[in-house]
């Protein structure tokens, strides 16, 4: 294994808290320091943690496509082999038969760049016309060690018709700090489906950083969760463009973070074409003295009559110490559209809380009963239930309900 | 079986419960009856443990346990019920784990298993044909889009399934219409044995025409100020409440 260490070096200069995206996820303690990037395979279960599966989601039946430090691990991986699907790492093709498509991210951030600067892989992944993927696909990023940086980018184009379910999870080891910089572009074409779920179940103190970019064309599903089990410091982007008319897009969001841990969500669902529906919701419990960012932005333009919109974040406060910075904002440019947001941050439900005790469930299984029903909304659109109960076995777990 | 001495309670800086004393023997059904403000729902939530509830003083021992010790859901499984006035809404959990979470948490206090899946619909079906309640509303979430006589009977259902050793019944008859009263009484007289016993707080002699009481209390002011038989309350009913009030002297409690 050959690693090779640096101090981030872009030309674009750090975000800082006066700059409103990044004010309330302040990233000054990430800078200047040393970081190791892996480039080379770490050679299977040799130097895999016995704590972290390479398979996160036992329980179901998909294709699997293994990251260490940023480095695909093929003896680790089950990648799909048929006709009308292309599932590969960009450093096992022939550059010329990838896919090649980019939002310019890389020249608007400087986390962008730094992925730009120092990528080492990502999965190319085309589903061709018509072509429904019998199996999820799980993308499993592992970071295990100290100060370790993975820069990933994948690739998804899903073509007019075809089906999609694509799971990206992040795992860390305890030991491990450092930074996973991850991002994700996809076009989902005329009529076709993209189930996306990312989870972050990361130990350690690792930086997650992950921006991902959906492209919608007309009459194109998109069914997006993005979970936080667990991760010290995170930040997931969000951004969906509806591109042609009549799209549909769900994406909705959970986070329980405990002790110090920050978690960010910024979500953009901009609506460029008429008749277009989406549906966000994401819900969150503060725990300990955790802090969390929720900013949902919502653009409906001139061309978007008839939008669809929905927005709603509910948050409680569980403890004391713990803090949620939520902001919702729509700018909505067309005059004949349905727009409706709701935002809340309050506390466990007391009354709700006795009515429970009071038939003789203990005050932990009650707020248990309470969490799941809080939650149910957002796991019961979970593209299988094997993944859903996956996730709400990982919460039930480390917070001990 | 319940032991009421001198029992008082505040919220914030208000008493409500001023010296209370109560005994309920096995088998008998106690109505309490008074005015706006004189500490009914206070007595109720007390003997719960709802802990919005400051107790002040007094002690209240159920067969041998002084449940002012106690947590809510450990009162529950020491065999306490309230049928709240107003029963609680509580979206996404449905009424049926409610109830298997609730009577698995009072098995697991006695060192019983689990209650097995067959006998636990068992159960649910021979209670809630008990209240009339469909399986449509036991499939729901709990109260979610209830009217409020299925609430009551929903509470009446529950009661049924946890079968305690003391109920209280939170005016359990307001807000109920006649069928749906009938319908209620009728599955607490179901209910009734000569180990359970039953606290009734209700404002209408009304209820206890349905369910006959073997004793009638009146609380004025935070404490029982007279009690007598079941012909109390038609006197009651009658002649109001004034001639028994005593006269208060914390006037923010007017």
């Amino acid at each position: 294994m050959s690693v090779f260490t640096d101090k981030f070096s872009a030309t674009l200069p750090p975000p800082t808290r006066k700059s409103e995206r990044w004010k309330y996820s302040p990233i000054a303690k990430l800078l200047n320091n040393e970081v190791s990037i892996s480039t080379e395979a770490a050679q299977g279960m040799n130097g895999w943690p016995e704590s972290v599966l390479p398979n996160p989601v036992l329980s179901l039946d998909a294709y699997l496509v293994v990251f260490k430090n940023g480095v695909f691990e093929p003896t680790l991986s089950d990648l799909p082999v048929s006709d009308g699907v292309d599932c590969i790492p960009f450093s096992k093709m022939d550059p010329s038969a990838s896919l090649d498509f980019s939002n310019g991210y890389h020249q608007k951030e400087w986390i962008g760049e730094l992925n730009e600067t120092y990528r080492q892989d990502g999965l190319c992944l085309h589903v061709h016309r018509n072509v429904k993927v019998d199996r999820p696909i799980v993308i499993h990023h592992l970071t295990d060690g100290l100060n370790v940086a993975s820069f990933p980018k994948h690739l998804i184009k899903v073509d007019e018709g075809a089906e999609l379910n694509v799971v990206v999870w992040s795992s860390a080891s305890e030991r491990s700090s450092g930074m996973y910089n991850g991002l994700l572009e996809a076009s989902i074409g005329p009529n076709a489906l993209l189930s996306l779920e990312k989870v972050c179940n990361e130990g350690g103190k690792v930086f997650h950083f992950s921006h991902e970019h959906i492209v919608q064309e007309r009459d194109s599903k998109l069914k997006m969760h993005t979970f936080t089990i667990k991760g010290d410091w995170v930040r997931n982007e969000l951004e969906i463009i509806s591109r042609g008319k009549g799209t549909d897009s769900v994406f909705n969001g959970a986070y329980l973070p405990l002790g110090t841990e920050h978690i960010d969500n910024h979500t953009t669902m901009d609506h460029t074409s008429s008749d277009g529906t989406s549906s966000e919701l994401y819900r969150g419990i503060m725990y300990g003295d955790s802090t969390g960012v929720f900013n949902g932005k919502v653009f409906v333009r001139p061309d978007a009559q008839k939008t669809n919109a929905f927005q709603q974040n509910t948050n409680i406060v569980a403890d004391r110490g713990a803090a949620i910075n939520t902001k919702p904002e729509l700018e909505i440019y067309a005059d004949d559209v349905k727009c409706a947001h709701g935002c809340t941050v309050g506390q466990f439900d007391l009354d709700a809380l006795f009515y429970l005790k009071s038939r003789g469930i203990d005050e932990k299984a009650a707020k248990a009963l309470l969490v799941e029903a809080f939650l149910g909304d957002v796991l019961s659109s979970v593209s299988s239930t094997e993944l859903s109960e996956e996730i709400m076995n990982l919460y039930t777990e480390r917070h001990g309900w | 079986m319940l032991k009421i001495n001198n029992l008082c309670a505040k919220v914030g800086d208000n008493e409500i419960l001023k010296g209370l004393n109560l005994e309920v023997k096995p088998g008998e059904l106690h109505a309490i009856m008074g005015p706006n403000g004189s500490g009914k729902s206070t007595l109720a939530a007390v003997l719960a443990g709802r802990d919005s509830y400051e107790v002040t003083g007094g002690t209240v021992d159920l067969d041998g346990v002084n449940l002012l010790d106690l947590e809510a859901s450990d009162r529950a499984r020491e065999g306490v019920f309230l049928a709240f006035q107003y029963p609680i809404e509580i979206p996404g959990v449905s009424n049926l784990n409610f109830m298997k979470a609730a009577l698995n948490g009072k098995r697991a206090h006695k060192g019983q298993e689990p209650i097995k899946a067959k006998d636990f619909l068992a159960k649910v079906k021979e209670c809630s044909s008990l209240v009339e309640l469909d399986g449509r509303l036991r499939d729901r979430s709990v109260n979610e889009g209830f009217s409020g006589g299925e609430k009551k009977r929903n509470e009446i259902f529950q009661m049924a399934m946890l079968e305690p050793k003391l109920a209280i019944l939170d005016e359990t008859d307001s807000g109920l219409d006649i069928d749906a009263l009938r319908v209620v009484s009728k599955g607490v007289n179901a209910m009734r044995s000569s180990e359970r016993s039953f606290i009734v707080i209700t404002h209408y002699q009304r209820l206890l025409e349905h369910i006959v009481p073997d004793f009638v209390h009146v609380l004025s002011n935070g404490k029982i100020v007279k009690s007598g038989g079941k012909e109390l309350a038609l006197e009651l009913e009658e002649k109001g409440y004034d001639w028994l009030k005593e006269p208060s002297h914390d006037t923010s409690n007017v």
